[in-house]
């Protein structure tokens, strides 16, 4: 089932005002619902190696399985959903190839990478993130963080340890308790959420999240959500304006139409017309 | 994704080119001369037949050669005038301007003659005024100007001479003469010539009533501009002109390429307007006089009923005939042959005859579509004929806007519909446009005789697609160049991944799909050691050259291509010895591949499911035996994990063991898709060769192993630990220090489960208990009869159980009594044989149940045997 027409997406990523490399990459297969963010981290260039493989493996594999498995699919072994058995077990299969190649290449030593993936099915979306890049959703007026970073200051709020007002300040904002490469294994967060017509979904690596607050990047979609491409760019300059200290990647998924998926041949072709 | 400015967008592209050709339409000629040349092609395309009632006398160089040089004597074209007049021709045109008088050198004398005779000519004004009569030019009648003043001549005299100066009066008087003919004929229209131009002020005198009876009065409204403007006029002197029927001019308008295509059929002079000498002559042909020429300028003249439409300057689009098999248009005949009788007058009855010069150097000859250089005297036959046979061209007065329109659906085209347009698609629709537009000219033109200047879209099609597909072609490369860098870096990555999961090949197969850079050299650079690690050294080899096609300085890059060039070879040489043992020499100053943390030395041999290395860990210097397996290319993927996990679980059960008689396992890894166990580097060999008739140890050697063995097994026993896979093969025996040790604890439990080696370990069945044949749970017991049947070997050299076939022997182990032992070897002691019997009995229960039952049973029957036994043992080693 193609997705294209039912999903606009944009993207746009920039090394920042500070950094000369970007080491964020990003990937989205529009046809398969597919979009991909990975912040990578590990010296010299070995950041971008590490986002890079994330989204190229994962995007690879994943083109590869959604040509052969509906991703609404529930498997009766495990009663799981197949979009979540597949992005567990490729996030798990990239997470071994960084990981190995880390170890095996001295270039590489101590590379890892922040991860957000989202597939969009059946009017659903399974979302896999590891790290601290978000996904955020702007539903009507509201705008919220669907993704709960894996960082050290998450905990510490969790554990109410912090105030989120104290966590605006917090110096090590960095410090992510999960990451893509750095473990022999690592367990990727997914969960799958409902999608509505006139949503917009935005993923971010944390040089946006970290240099614009919630409020403003409600706003700036609020006001350009008409224009996707517009507040993809709108948003990575209010981050470099703001300083732009770290890499600035976002990419914005507005749902144009339902798309549920067919199970017959009356909606595939009552598709098709639409 | 994101937005270009609009300045690429394509219907951008479109609106440019539309304003750029309309402005450069404008300002240049190119595209008028284009729209000309199609009108010319337009023309020579139609086919039309001549109108058969106009012929054309011509005066040619045969004329001029035989009636003398141009201008002639007035007097010769009356007399082809009255000829015609006699035939009955229709209508006579002259292209010959008689706007000058023709005065004969001696008729100034002849009229002055008359005067003084008081007979004086009739006066004619034009020679009276004419000042430049030559005077010193007079050689025929010098006697007469000689006599004239001297004497007055006789009357008689007188009269016959006044006769005579009449008669020289009349024959020099061409003039008259012509004008006489005219009259009698009463249907010749001779020329006049209008300068074009705008005209300022008056005119310098209003032109004589014979000119102006040829004014049109019915002219409708618009007159000024609606045709060509005038300011000066030669028309032929007075005798001539009031003897003509009508006069008419003969002007030409040329285009800028100066090709002659129209005939202005009327021209303004003033407030006055004339026709041409075509109209007049069609006219006249039709009996019609200048009363019935009507004008709508820059529309139509109407001629009687026959309406020409016309251009915006009231010119006529004239149809010029083809020439028809070699033959022209008209019918062109010499004047010299039609006056001296040779073509019959007779043929031009009723026919429309027009007469002009057309030989070379007179006249000025004119392009025209169909020819290159023709005569006024022919343009106006194809003229005349046009109207006669409403053979002309029309540009429609809705043509303007049929052609904006085409102009400006083309431009739609371009900017609205090709760029949505597939290439292939864009091009076959231009192509039809392209086409279309070429055969509606033509087909207008040809069938309809009409004229739309469809030249203009034409070039605007062309150009816009040629612009539209270019700029198309030039951004489509440059997004190829970005998505092949874009799968570049993605072959890049997926190659890393791959050879992070250890799938070196297809890491290998993408990394070669990435142009060379030197960020990619570092990444080969890794590849070819991860190959060399795996001793793929071929493959290292192959990284090495294709790093060397691009930077064969890179780091120590020629040092190590040597080195696996080397290394390959002595591969190939080592994999071709097959036998245990067969060892294989490093190359000097190779580095020593790494298995796990064990520098790998030397092969020693190989096993059943892979080679067996001698290795050191380099940290503490010990000097281990690796036995690796490659446990991928024996499981199927599906089952390799599993396989896995239980060589690592077995690992660790043996490495647990710590006997003197055990092989001690030191580590077990994993190496891409190699798995290993570093063991205890034994100097000594398995007991296989000692199993063979003639190389027998001494019995009491052998018990003595066997026994200790024994010991080992029941160690391991006690700790839950089956062999399964007790021969002689596997108990490894030092002869200098006479200490047996077993190897390959647990090791059989992995390559039992083999799918692909089923069929080699079910090879060697013989050494197998009843029940592990069975498939039922084993336990050391089981050991232990394996450990029976290899002491059997090695006492006697054969085996207890032989068959044929897998099935025979596998129904002797487990039904039949094994071979008398003292049949092949009758020395031995009576208590060992008891002893071999009991060990290697059917049901487990019977056998001896641990392996010190079986050590001390086995030492206390040899004991129980005496040296006799172990004499005789000597005896049958010897």
């Amino acid at each position: 089932m193609d997705l294209s027409q039912a999903l606009e997406i944009a993207s746009h990523t920039d090394p920042g005002m500070v950094r000369s490399h970007n080491e964020d990459s990003i990937a989205s297969i529009a046809e398969k619902g597919l979009v991909v963010l990975a912040d990578g981290m590990g010296g010299y260039n070995a950041g971008e190696v590490a986002s890079g493989m994330a989204t190229t493996v994962l995007t690879t594999e994943l083109r590869q399985l959604l040509e052969d498995h509906a991703p609404h699919e529930v498997d009766p072994q495990s009663g799981q959903k197949a979009a979540q058995k597949m992005l567990q077990e490729q996030v798990a299969k990239t997470n071994t190839s960084i990981y190995q190649a880390a170890q095996s290449q001295s270039q590489y030593a101590g590379m890892g990478t922040t991860l957000v993936v989202a597939l969009f099915y059946d009017n659903k979306m399974m979302v896999a993130h590891i790290g601290d890049s978000r996904l955020y959703r702007m539903r009507g007026d509201e705008f919220s963080q669907v993704t709960k970073d894996h960082s050290l200051l998450q905990e510490q709020i969790d554990a109410g340890m912090l105030t989120k007002e104290q966590a605006k300040h917090s110096s090590n904002k960095n410090l992510v308790t999960r990451a893509l490469g750095i473990d022999p294994a690592v367990e990727a967060e997914i969960h799958e959420y409902d999608t509505r017509p006139g949503d917009i979904y935005l993923l971010c690596s944390d040089g946006l999240s970290d240099m614009v607050s919630d409020e403003d990047i409600g706003m700036a979609l609020q006001t350009m959500g008409a224009n996707l491409n517009l507040a993809a760019q709108q948003l990575v300059q209010m981050a470099n304006d703001n300083g732009g200290r770290d890499n600035v990647s976002v990419i914005l998924i507005k749902i144009l139409r339902e798309y549920p998926a067919g199970h017959g041949l009356a909606s595939k072709i009552f598709g098709w017309f639409r | 994704m994101t937005k270009a400015g609009f300045w690429k967008a394509d219907w951008f592209l479109g609106v440019a080119v539309v304003i750029f050709i309309v402005l450069f339409n404008r300002l240049s000629d190119l595209i008028p001369s284009l729209e000309r040349k199609a009108y010319d092609l337009g023309v020579v395309a139609t086919s039309r037949a001549p109108s058969d009632k106009i012929a054309v006398i011509a005066i040619d160089e045969q004329s001029l050669a035989n009636l003398g040089r141009w201008p002639w004597s007035r007097d010769v074209l009356a007399k082809m005038t009255d000829n015609l007049t006699a035939a009955k021709a229709k209508v006579i045109a002259y292209t010959v301007l008689f706007s000058e008088p023709q005065v004969d050198a001696g008729y100034t004398y002849v009229t002055k003659l008359l005067e003084m005779a008081g007979m004086g000519a009739p006066a004619d004004p034009a020679a009276a005024v004419d000042p430049s009569t030559p005077a010193a030019a007079a050689p025929n009648t010098p006697a007469a100007a000689a006599n004239t003043p001297a004497a007055p001549p006789p009357p008689g005299q007188l009269a016959q001479f006044v006769t005579l100066l009449k008669e020289a009066e009349q024959a020099l008087n061409t003039d008259r003469r012509l004008a006489d003919s005219f009259a009698r004929a009463g249907n010749v229209v001779p020329m006049t010539l209008f300068e074009l131009g705008q005209p300022r002020g008056r005119p310098d005198k209003p032109l004589p009533e014979y000119v102006t009876k040829n004014n049109l009065s019915k002219v409708g409204k618009g007159a000024d501009d609606g045709m060509l403007p005038t300011r000066k006029i030669d028309y032929p002197i007075e005798i001539i002109g009031k003897a003509a029927a009508a006069l008419g001019h003969l002007n030409a308008t040329p285009d800028v390429d100066g090709g002659t295509r129209t005939e202005p059929l009327v021209l303004g002079y003033f407030d006055q307007v004339y026709p041409s000498l075509s109209m007049m002559v069609a006219a006249r042909s039709l009996n019609l006089g200048v009363g019935d020429i009507k004008v709508e300028p820059g529309e139509k003249v109407s001629l009687g009923r026959l309406n020409i439409v016309t251009d915006p300057a009231t010119r006529m689009y004239t149809y010029f005939y083809k020439d028809r098999d070699g033959r022209p248009a008209f019918p062109v005949d010499s004047f010299y042959d039609v006056i001296t009788g040779k073509i019959p007058v007779s043929k031009y009855q009723d026919k429309i005859v027009l007469i002009g010069p057309t030989a070379a150097g007179l006249g000025s000859a004119t392009v025209t579509p169909v020819s290159p250089s023709m005569p006024p005297v022919l343009v106006l036959a194809h003229s005349v004929s046009s109207i006669l046979s409403e053979h002309f061209f029309v540009a429609p007065p809705w043509g303007y806007w049929a052609e904006l329109l085409v102009f400006l659906l083309i431009a739609a085209y371009l900017i609205a519909l090709l760029p949505r347009l597939k290439a292939g698609t864009g091009a076959i629709v231009t192509a039809a446009l392209f086409a279309l537009l070429l055969i509606a000219h033509f087909v207008l033109m040809t069938s309809a005789a009409m004229w739309l200047q469809l030249m203009l879209p034409l070039v605007l099609l062309v150009i816009g697609h040629v612009l539209l597909i270019t700029k198309r072609f030039v951004l489509t490369e440059a997004g190829k160049v970005k998505s092949d860098a874009d799968s570049a870096e993605s072959n890049r990555m997926l190659g890393l991944a791959f050879q992070g999961q250890g799938q070196l090949d297809m890491a290998w197969d993408k990394f070669r799909k990435v142009p060379m850079d030197d960020g990619l050299m570092d990444n080969l650079y890794n590849l070819a050691l991860d190959f060399e690690r795996k001793r793929q050294f071929n493959k290292a080899e192959n990284v090495f050259r294709y790093m060397a096609g691009y930077n064969p300085k890179f780091r120590d890059l020629e040092a190590r291509l040597n080195r696996a060039m080397a290394m390959s070879e002595t591969v190939i040489l080592g994999g071709g010895s097959s036998h245990p043992g067969g060892s294989m020499s490093l190359g000097a100053g190779a580095e020593k591949p790494m298995l796990g943390r064990y520098q790998v030395e030397k092969e020693l041999g190989k096993g059943a499911m892979g080679v067996v290395y001698q290795g050191k860990d380099p940290k503490i210097g010990r000097v281990v035996a690796i036995k690796t397996m490659a446990l991928s290319q024996e499981f199927e993927a599906d089952e390799l994990t599993e396989v896995k996990e239980r060589f690592f679980r077995e690992a660790e059960t043996a490495g647990r063991l710590s006997h003197p008689n055990i092989v001690t396992i030191y580590d077990a890894g994993e190496e891409h898709d190699l798995c290993y166990i570093a063991m205890e580097l034994l100097k000594g060999k398995d007991l296989v060769p000692y199993t063979k008739p003639d190389n027998l140890l001494p019995v009491d050697k052998v018990v003595s192993i066997i026994a200790r063995v024994a010991d080992a097994l029941g160690y391991a026993h006690k700790q839950n630990i089956v062999h399964r896979d007790i021969k002689p093969a596997n108990i490894m025996y030092e002869p200098e220090s006479d200490s047996p040790k077993v190897t390959d604890f647990g090791i059989a439990r992995i390559t039992d489960s083999s799918k692909t080696k089923t069929g080699m370990v079910l090879g060697t069945p013989s050494y197998m208990s009843p029940e592990q044949l069975s498939g039922k749970k084993v336990d050391g017991r089981s050991d232990l009869f394996s450990l029976a049947v290899s002491l059997y070997l090695l006492l006697c050299g054969s085996l207890p159980f032989a068959g044929d076939s897998m099935a025979q022997l596998m129904f002797k182990i487990a039904n039949e009594p094994p071979t008398d032992i003292l049949s092949v070897r009758p020395d031995l002691p009576p208590a060992l044989v008891a002893f071999l019997d009991k060990a290697m009995a059917k049901d487990a229960d019977q056998r001896y149940q641990t392996g010190d039952e079986f050590a001390a049973a086995l030492r206390a029957a040899f004991g129980a045997g005496g040296g006799g036994a172990t004499a005789a043992g000597d005896g049958g080693s010897r």
